[in-house]
């Protein structure tokens, strides 16, 4: 078993778009690829109104569904997001996922405690399987690992962010739409916007 | 009246009732969205500002006015006063139509303007004049003036130019030597081939790689003079000393004299030389090129100065790495102009660098004919220092201003691609010249060994032939040969393949069922696995000759359990029954002692109740007549096997054939045919 550290650090940015909704920006380093920089922008898509209103009391609210569009790029984008600072202002939330690394044959195991602004939130623990490419075919193998470690309270439902790509070629922006999922979740638990 | 009312005029907010229905509710007419209002500002755009006869109403009107009921009031009334283009424009059925015509003319108009120009510059049917321009005015006495001056600045120099050249002509005439003659024909040519620059009086020149991208500190730089001091001298004392009936000294043959700095002078070549206790087993010369006395002319000798930098450069960059290399068990040892690593161990690579000042070389260390100068690893090491000077040199592509330069192709692609931590720390790693070229010597040490090893192996062993096909393009650390072994006569249906790939350190055999074999750089190993293989070789000959004879297989086995544990690999064995059932071969046969006869061992098998009748000599009976009446239809069905079948071996050295399988043939006709 291996011990190094892993640092994830995330950074929010919301942007200032057009009235309907508010873009955000969420920037990404993962430690184990220390040459890219990963960048989620969601986008509220509204669902269309012209014609839908019939009297003009009738307020129109949108049923907000968020259209995810990510980024792999290299480390000077981090730069490149300084230069845009009139379009995306810089919130300054800073959620850090910081813990030991261990090895264990073909697993990898991270333990990651989620700090938000010197806040302690929450423990995250990230389960790798390194021969397989396709989450398909390992999950049911991921899961029995996981139970191992966790026994009856593990969960068994696949991410939201896998579900649609179970059999496509697993990449690295997967894992971090998942600690997206997470912390956002982790965001929201606290009640802090 | 002095009552003045203020009127206010205000726009309804709303809309117009469209239709009543019978229920009495009202359709209300729907504000127009965004785009809608949007054609319809497009619709009033007036393009061309022609149907201008609506005059002020229609251009205010288009000028932009938001009220709605207003506008469909204006509207109206400028299409009450226009003619028929009013009419065209309430009835038009899409809102951009207006706007797309309008484009559409513009684009006509200009691709007959373009036409135009295209016909216009052929100048075959239409030919475009100038409009003669007003001639200015200028002063004619005036321009006639400057031009004056300007032509006699030019003459001047131009006079000059020829003064000087008239006079050093003149000098070199009243002096009789061709020489001085040629000394600016000969520095053109020198400047042609070398870097040359004037510095106060003196020519200096530049013969280092420094442009081509070597970082090597020690310079060459060479000094041109004349070289007719020299030609007064050498004549004064040739007539001072021709009494004495000595030889004239030779005329210099150029007009120029090169002087190359001490420390290049004379031959320098790069010894690479791989030596296993005494033998020398391959060697190169790199570098050695034809001498050059000192009066030679300048080109060979400044060639022969830049080949000397370059094996200078060469070895101290060898010798560089061959300090800081730690990777390997025995680090290289640097002995004054010796690099001395190890390859296998007692098998040494030795890299010198022979330099020679006085410009005579003693011919290299003879070598035997039968080796040839190993012009890979010549060829290698320029290449490889030629390499190192490139990346000095350039720097891939792109160059951008706000990152890092230099950095190679696959690396920048690192960060879009993910790529994790132990990739880009594989990336960072670069080998040194000299990891390089012990690995290049180590994979030509482990190729010739394999090529005379394979061949001593064909000669001695006969019975299964041993072809071994060489690919032609191979790798600089990388080899191929594919083995066949087939029996002769019978290459249609028995014959065994193996690929063996020749790596630095280790060969790779891949056999003919997909098995991978990784063998070590031992002789011994390939060996024993080719004895293997032919062991196995002969069983499965015999098996697919048995299939053509009609004999049937009964088991067969590739690696043995049974019998004497073999002291390399297994032994490989299997039993075949005849084609009426009444007699049983079985065949064992054994990598171990395969040079011998007793490689391949041949029992017959008979039924338990056979009757034998045995000779007088031996306590083994050997049956010479079987007597097979009383289980005559029967063979060996139905026996009561735990009586057991009787094995008799056979000796193959008496038997008829000229190989294994021959004599196989012959024995299991023979056998066939028992009533």
């Amino acid at each position: 078993m291996k011990n190094c550290k892993t640092i994830f650090i995330l950074i929010f940015v919301t942007g200032t778009g057009n009235q309907v909704g508010q873009r955000t920006l969420h920037i990404l380093h993962n430690s184990e690829y220390p040459a890219s920089s990963f960048a989620l922008l969601e986008v509220p898509v509204n669902a269309a109104a012209s014609g839908a209103a019939s009297n003009t009391n009738q307020s129109s609210t949108p049923a907000p569904t968020v259209k995810t569009v990510s980024l792999v790029a290299d480390n000077l984008f981090d730069l490149l997001v300084l230069k845009m600072a009139p379009v995306y202002t810089s919130k300054k939330i800073k959620i850090e996922a910081k813990g030991p690394r261990f090895e264990l044959g073909d697993f990898v195991v991270k333990l990651g405690s989620v700090v938000m602004s010197q806040n302690f939130k929450g423990i995250l623990v990230e389960v790798e399987y390194r021969p397989c490419i396709m989450a398909d075919a390992c999950w049911d193998l991921l899961m029995e690992f996981v139970q191992g470690i966790f026994g009856h309270n593990a969960v068994s439902s696949v991410p939201r962010t896998l579900q649609p790509r179970m059999k496509e070629v697993y990449t690295p922006l997967d894992t971090m739409h998942q600690y997206m999922d997470q912390f956002s979740a982790f965001r929201k638990a606290a009640g802090i916007r | 009246m002095s009552n003045s009312v203020s009127v206010s005029v205000e726009v309804p907010l709303e809309n117009l009732v469209q239709e009543i229905t019978y229920d009495g509710m009202e359709l209300l007419q729907q504000p127009l969205t965004m785009s809608e209002s949007l054609a319809k500002l497009a619709q009033r755009i007036d393009f061309c500002g022609k149907d201008e006869e609506g005059g002020a109403g229609s251009s205010s009107a288009a000028a932009g006015s938001t009220n709605e009921n207003g506008d469909v009031k204006e509207e109206d009334t400028v299409n009450g006063e226009g003619g028929p283009d009013s009419n065209f424009k309430t009835s038009q059925s899409w809102p951009w139509e207006s706007v797309r015509n309008k484009i559409r003319s513009a684009l006509t108009e200009l691709s007959v303007l373009g036409d135009i120009l295209t016909i216009a510059q052929k100048k075959q049917y239409m030919v475009l004049d100038p409009v003669q321009a007003e001639p200015s005015d200028t002063k004619p006495p005036a321009v006639l003036m400057y031009k004056k001056k300007a032509l006699g600045a030019a003459s001047q120099v131009l006079l000059g130019g020829c003064e000087r050249l008239r006079a050093s002509m003149n000098e070199a005439k009243s002096r009789p030597s061709l020489a001085t003659l040629d000394f600016h024909i000969e520095l053109l040519r020198l400047r042609q081939n070398w870097r040359l620059r004037k510095v106060g009086n003196a020519i200096l020149g530049d013969l280092s790689y420094r442009t081509a991208g070597s970082r090597f500190p020690q310079g060459g730089i060479f000094e041109v003079t004349k070289a007719e001091d020299d030609t007064e001298e050498g004549m004064a004392d040739a007539l001072s000393t021709s009494s004495q009936s000595q030889p004239p000294p030779p005329k210099p043959c150029s007009a120029l004299r090169v002087t190359v700095p001490n420390e290049l002078q004379g031959i320098a070549y790069i010894h690479v030389h791989v030596q296993k206790d005494q033998d020398t087993l391959s060697f190169a010369n790199i570098g050695l090129p034809a001498p050059a006395p000192l009066d030679a002319h300048w080109q060979q000798r400044l060639e022969a100065a830049q080949n000397v930098l370059f094996c200078k450069e060469l070895f101290s960059v060898l010798a560089r790495e061959a300090v800081a290399l730690h990777s390997m068990p025995i680090p290289p040892l640097v002995v004054g102009n010796q690099i001395t690593a190890t390859l296998f161990p007692g098998i040494l690579l030795i890299i010198g660098l022979c330099h020679s000042i006085t410009g005579k070389t003693q011919s290299p260390p003879a070598v035997s004919s039968k080796l040839d100068h190993n012009h890979v690893l010549e060829h290698s090491l320029h290449q490889l220092l030629r390499e190192v000077h490139r990346t000095n040199s350039h720097i891939p592509l792109p160059h951008p201003a706000t990152a890092p330069i230099g950095i190679s192709r696959k690396r920048r692609l690192g960060g879009p691609c993910a790529y994790d931590r132990q990739t880009l720390l594989n990336m960072t790693k670069k080998e040194g010249i000299l990891e390089e070229i012990i690995k290049q010597s180590q994979h030509v040490i482990l190729r010739l060994r394999a090529m005379y090893f394979l061949d001593t192996l064909a000669k001695e062993i006969k019975d299964p032939l041993l072809v071994a096909h060489w690919a032609s393009i191979n790798a600089v650390t990388h080899s191929c040969v594919r083995i066949t072994l087939v029996s002769s006569g019978y290459d249609m249906c028995a014959r065994t393949q193996l690929v063996i790939h020749i790596k630095e350190k280790s060969l790779k055999a891949i056999l003919k069922d997909g098995k991978a074999i990784n063998l070590s750089y031992e002789p011994q190993e390939l060996k024993d696995l080719l004895l293997c293989q032919i062991a196995i070789h002969q069983i499965m000959a015999l098996q697919s000759l048995s299939k053509c004879l009609g004999w049937t297989v009964l088991s067969s086995c590739s690696h043995l359990g049974v019998g004497n544990c073999e002291s390399t690999g297994n032994a490989a064995g299997c039993m075949l029954t005849s084609p009426n059932g009444k007699r049983i071969l079985a065949v064992r046969s054994s990598p171990q002692a395969f040079m011998s006869a007793a490689s391949i061992q041949v029992f017959i098998g008979y039924p338990p109740n056979a009757k034998y009748t045995t000779q007088q000599n031996n306590n083994n009976p050997i049956p010479m007549e079987v007597d097979d009446t009383s289980a005559a239809t029967l063979g060996f069905e139905g026996m009561d096997l735990a009586a057991g079948v009787r094995y008799k071996s056979v000796r193959l050295d008496k038997l008829e054939g000229k190989n294994f399988l021959n004599k196989m043939e012959m024995l299991m006709a023979v056998l066939a045919d028992v009533s």
